[in-house]
Formats: C-alpha cells, structure tokens, sequence
C-alpha cells in the first residue's frame, strides 16, 4: 500500500513536470509543441554526455543540461515557430519535424543502443519498510520543488503577471506595452527546461535511448487534455490521478496494461467533459 | 459542381500508362518492388488527403489504419489460416472500426484533439504490439503470410488498379455535394453549423472512409512484404505520409498520390545515404513548410494546364 502510494508520487512528480511545460507553452503562445518529448529526451542525452563522458559532477552537469536544452527550445521558438505561427498547422508540423530531426540525431551520433547514466544519489532509502532508490526520491523533491517555485514565479512576480496577462490576451497585453514575443521566448525557456530536466532526473532510472521522449509526451498530452488545455493546477491535479492510475493498474494488474490507462482517461474525458476537469475554455 | 477537365483526364491516363508499363520496359524485380510500394504509399497519402486535406482536420496517426490493416491481414493470415483474399475486406472493417473508435469522442471537439488523439492512439497500439508479444510477435512481428498474387508484375498491376480506383472514387466523392461540404468545415466550421449542416457525421464519415482506404493498403502491404511489424504504426510512416500530402498540394488527392510515388521513388534512390534518409526527409518538410506552403505537384500542374482549360 505504502509502495504504490510513494511510486505513484514519483511518476506523478515527473508527469506533472513534463505536462505543466507543454500546456505553459500552449496555454501563453497557443503552440502545441509536438517537440516538447525530444526535449525530454535531450535532456536525458546531455546528462548522459556531461555525467558519462566528461565526468562532470552533478551539481554542474544537470544545470548545465537544463540550460543547453532551453536554449535549444528558444532558437527552436525563435527561428522555426515563430515565422509560421501563423498557422496552428505548419506550427504542428515544424515541431513534430524538430522532434523527428533530434530524434534521428540523437541516433546517428548516440546509436540505438541503451545508455547508462550514473546515479546521482545510490543510497536506497527506507520509507515506513518500503525500499525506494534515492534517485526516483530526487526526482520527487525536485519535482515538487519545480512546480512549487514555477507557481510562485507566476504569481508573484511582474514577469509572471506579464505570462499570465499575455496568456489571457495576447493582444491587449501587447497594447499594454507587454513584448509579447519575448514572453513567448521566456516561456519557451521554462517549457523547454522543466522537460529537460524531468529527463535529466530519471535518466539514471529509465533507460536512455532516442525514442525515449514520444511515450511520455503521449502521457503529457493525455495529462493534458484530461487536466484541460493550457490550465496548470488543471494538469497538476491530471498528473497525479494518471500517475497513480498506471502505479495502482500495475501492482494490481500488470505494467503491460499501464499503456492503455492514459488512452483510457482521454477517450472518457472528451467524451463526459471535454474542456478537462479545469479547462475553462469551452472545447466545442 | 467542378467538371474533371479533359486535360486532367489525359495527364491521369498518360501518368497510368506509364507507371503501368515502367516494369515491362525496364524488367527488374527490384523495380517492380519499388513500384508496388510507392503505389501503396500512393494510396496510404490519398487516403490521408481526403479527410485531412479537405476537412483540414490533421490527422498525425495515419499509421494507425494502416497498422490496423495490416495486423489484421497477419493475425488471419497465421492464426486462422485463412483464404488471403478474405484479409482485404476484413482490414477494411478493423480500420473503419479504429476510425469510429477515435473519431467519435474527438472529432466533435474543436481545438487540437483530434490530432493528438490520433498521434497518441497510433503511439499506444506500436507499444502494445511490443508488450503483448505472445500475439504479436513482438518486435520480429508476424511471418509466413500468403502472397495474394504470386507473380510480383501482377500483383503490381493489381495494386495500381487499387490505387487508380483509390484516386477516382475519392476525387469524386471531393467534387460532389459531399467533398464541397467537407471544404466549407474547413473553412468555417461555425458557419456550417448554423446552415443546419451535420458537421460531426461529416468529419466522422469521411475519416472512416480514409480509414478504409488505408486499411486496405495496411493489408495490400502486409501481402507484399508477407509480414508485418510494429514499425507500421511508427509515427515516421504517419508523418512520412504527410509530407507527401504536402509535396503534393493539400485537398488535392491526385497530387498527394503522384507525390507518394515520386518521393518513395526518391527515398529508394537515397537507400544509400542509410540512417541519414529522414533527416534529408524532414529537412524537406521544413523546407516545404517555409517556401512552398501549397504544395509543388498539384499547383505545378494546374499552371502548366492552365492554357488548355
């Protein structure tokens, strides 16, 4: 009981962080980033990289992953999204083009082979009988962490008020003297690094390979739509049912079953509440 | 109500006519190969482009018809031995019958459901094929299918009249009451509904119908390479099958279908450039996206015809 209760936190923490950047970065500039499981899963590689191969310690390597990849989703904003924004189709196409591009590139330089990223914490820890390894413990704090200090940025500070306004209205924010397009790269920074580091934080727990990044962005679109599109407390709420859904389905059922729990909760969404539990948008 | 012009109808006999008699004039196994499979992919992007190039409703997981199809032609090819002609209309049903299952609860919906409900559902079926392996057979996936025709010139042949008969009925369904409906969603969907039109049932049917389509070629192409694997229902297939539609000139059907054929032909041609082939790939979707936005078969073609209009 006390297990499914601390492994279904684990794989909620890190639902929730991959699921709250897509639906920022949806919710602000309306784009839905089909690259956002390739940031994930280049986020996994530069740890591998910077822990593996150059022998970084950790405290340099996983910012300094968080960061590359960010860096990566502004340029991809910047450069590919934005002169197409025009249209929520070519802006769907360029990004699941990007996410392609990666994943090929992550293969070509990296191999298919399975990549092995040292743990950050190798004591196991001892909850209350239940063994858990100190890693999927870090990715739990921290993820709580990321979502704690993202609320606080939003609201409470100017430039989370300006995300927040812009997200409500982007043309009124902009007539309000907002830089709209700098918020969009802001955004996409924060969308971009909380999915990086999502990937830096169970690489050492999952298994690093190129297409590790399209399932979990499939469960962050199910998260997503079942928490309501571009809600954040929507897709917290989303995370942490889908989460423990698939822990409880697997120590009851069997983990082969877990891949059919998020297809579930979508199909029964759209069909009883289709604006999600918090969406406040009208979906049709 | 659009007429099919003479000249149009010349360009589609001559196009024919030569994709017929390719294999007879150069006789290579190898090319016949290569033929069947672009006229496969030629019905898998037509398909495509009837639902989503009308409608534009993008459907990212084409793969999961085909997928469908194909598993189907398998599971009855090994498991219940039957006669291979039977797998053809049964594909055809187990499509239609994902299509009914995705489309219902998303295509009501405005907003990126639809999309991401297909993306996500062809992503989960690749994945169940590798969990429940005992079934499936994992990754090696399924052997041992009978070919439909054994001589590979005729079977090419029957594709292509597949795909011909493809081309025609979904451009005329495009040019009747029915295709102009399915326009004017796209265009403005709020508007239709107000002039009392049935926009779900619409958008429903006609995926079902590019579902059948692609179901059947799922299982044209699981009888030609006699088995099936998960990579069907990759999401490279689905988007390899958008750039197609793209190349060709969105709503246009023909365009998709003579795109399909030319870029299979390409990528054939580009076998040696090994894991590189999707970046060239996607690099040419970016490319498209940013200077050719309409398409290159479909608006090549009418200028070079306009004169003879």
């Amino acid at each position: 009981m006390l297990e499914i209760l601390i492994y279904g936190a684990v794989s909620s923490a890190i639902y929730a962080m991959l699921a709250v950047g897509f639906t920022l970065i949806f919710g602000v500039a309306r784009i839905l980033n089909l690259a956002h499981g390739a940031f994930y899963a280049l986020g996994a590689y530069a740890a591998y990289v910077f822990t593996s191969l150059l022998n970084l310690p950790l405290l340099l390597a996983a910012p300094l992953a968080v960061l590359l990849v960010a860096g990566f989703g502004v340029l991809m904003e910047r450069f590919l999204v934005r002169p197409l924004r025009a249209s929520q189709l070519a802006v769907l196409m360029i990004t699941l083009a990007v996410s392609l591009a990666v994943e090929q590139a992550l293969f070509i330089t990296f191999g298919s082979e399975y990549r092995n990223v040292p743990s950050f914490v190798a004591d196991k820890i001892s909850i209350g009988g239940v063994d858990i390894g100190g890693q999927r413990l870090l990715a739990l704090v921290a993820g709580i962490l990321v979502l704690l200090l993202l609320w606080l940025f939003i609201q409470r500070t100017r430039l989370g008020a300006a995300i927040l306004a812009v997200s409500q209205d982007p043309e009124a924010a902009q007539y309000m003297g907002i830089p709209t397009n700098r918020i969009f790269s802001i955004v996409m920074a924060i969308s971009a690094g909380t999915a990086a580091l999502a990937g830096v934080l169970v690489s050492p727990f999952l298994t690093v390979q190129p297409t590790m990044g399209l399932l979990p962005m499939v469960k962050a679109f199910a998260i997503v739509i079942v928490g309501g599109l571009g809600s954040i407390p929507g897709s917290i709420i989303a995370s942490l049912i889908l989460g423990y859904s698939e822990t409880i389905v697997a120590y009851l059922v069997s983990t082969s079953w877990t891949e059919l729990v998020s297809l579930v909760a979508v199909v029964i969404t759209l069909m009883i509440r289709p604006s999600g539990i918090l969406g406040r948008r009208a979906a049709f | 109500m659009r007429q099919i012009s003479s000249i149009d109808l010349a360009g589609g006999i001559a196009v024919v006519a030569v994709l017929a008699l390719a294999p007879i004039v150069i006789s290579s196994n190898y090319l016949t190969g290569v033929l069947t499979v672009c006229a496969i992919y030629g019905i898998w992007a037509s398909s495509w482009d009837f639902m989503s190039g009308l409608t534009g409703r993008e459907n990212f997981g084409h793969s999961l018809f085909i997928g469908a199809g194909a598993y189907t032609a398998g599971f009855m090819a090994t498991i219940w031995f039957t006669n291979p002609w039977y797998s053809l209309p049964a594909a055809v049903v187990i499509a239609v019958a994902f299509s009914l299952i995705v489309g219902f609860p998303t295509l009501r919906l405005r907003g990126p459901y639809f999309a991401l409900a297909m993306l996500s559902a062809s992503a989960i079926l690749q994945r169940l094929c590798l969990i429940f392996w005992e079934y499936t057979g994992g990754e090696e996936g399924l052997y041992g299918l009978d070919p439909l025709i054994r001589n590979p010139l005729q079977y090419y042949w029957f594709v292509l009249a597949i795909l011909v008969v493809t081309v025609i009925v979904l451009t005329l369904l495009a040019q009747s009451h029915w295709g102009l409906l399915l326009r004017a969603i796209r265009g403005d969907e709020a508007t239709c509904q107000a002039a009392g039109i049935n926009v779900t049932f619409y958008k429903i049917a006609s995926l079902a119908i590019s579902a059948a389509f692609a179901g059947l070629g799922g299982a044209l192409y699981a009888h030609y390479q006699l088995q099936v694997s998960p990579p069907l229902f990759s999401v490279v297939v689905s988007i390899t099958i958008i750039i197609m539609c793209y190349v060709g000139g969105i709503g246009s059907i023909y365009g998709a279908a003579i795109a399909a054929i030319l870029l299979t032909l390409l990528t054939e041609l580009l076998r040696g450039f090994g894991e590189y082939r999707l970046w060239i790939y996607t690099l040419t979707l970016m490319l498209i996206l940013f200077f050719l936005p309409n398409g290159l078969i479909a608006p090549l073609w009418r200028r070079m015809t306009e004169r003879f209009r």
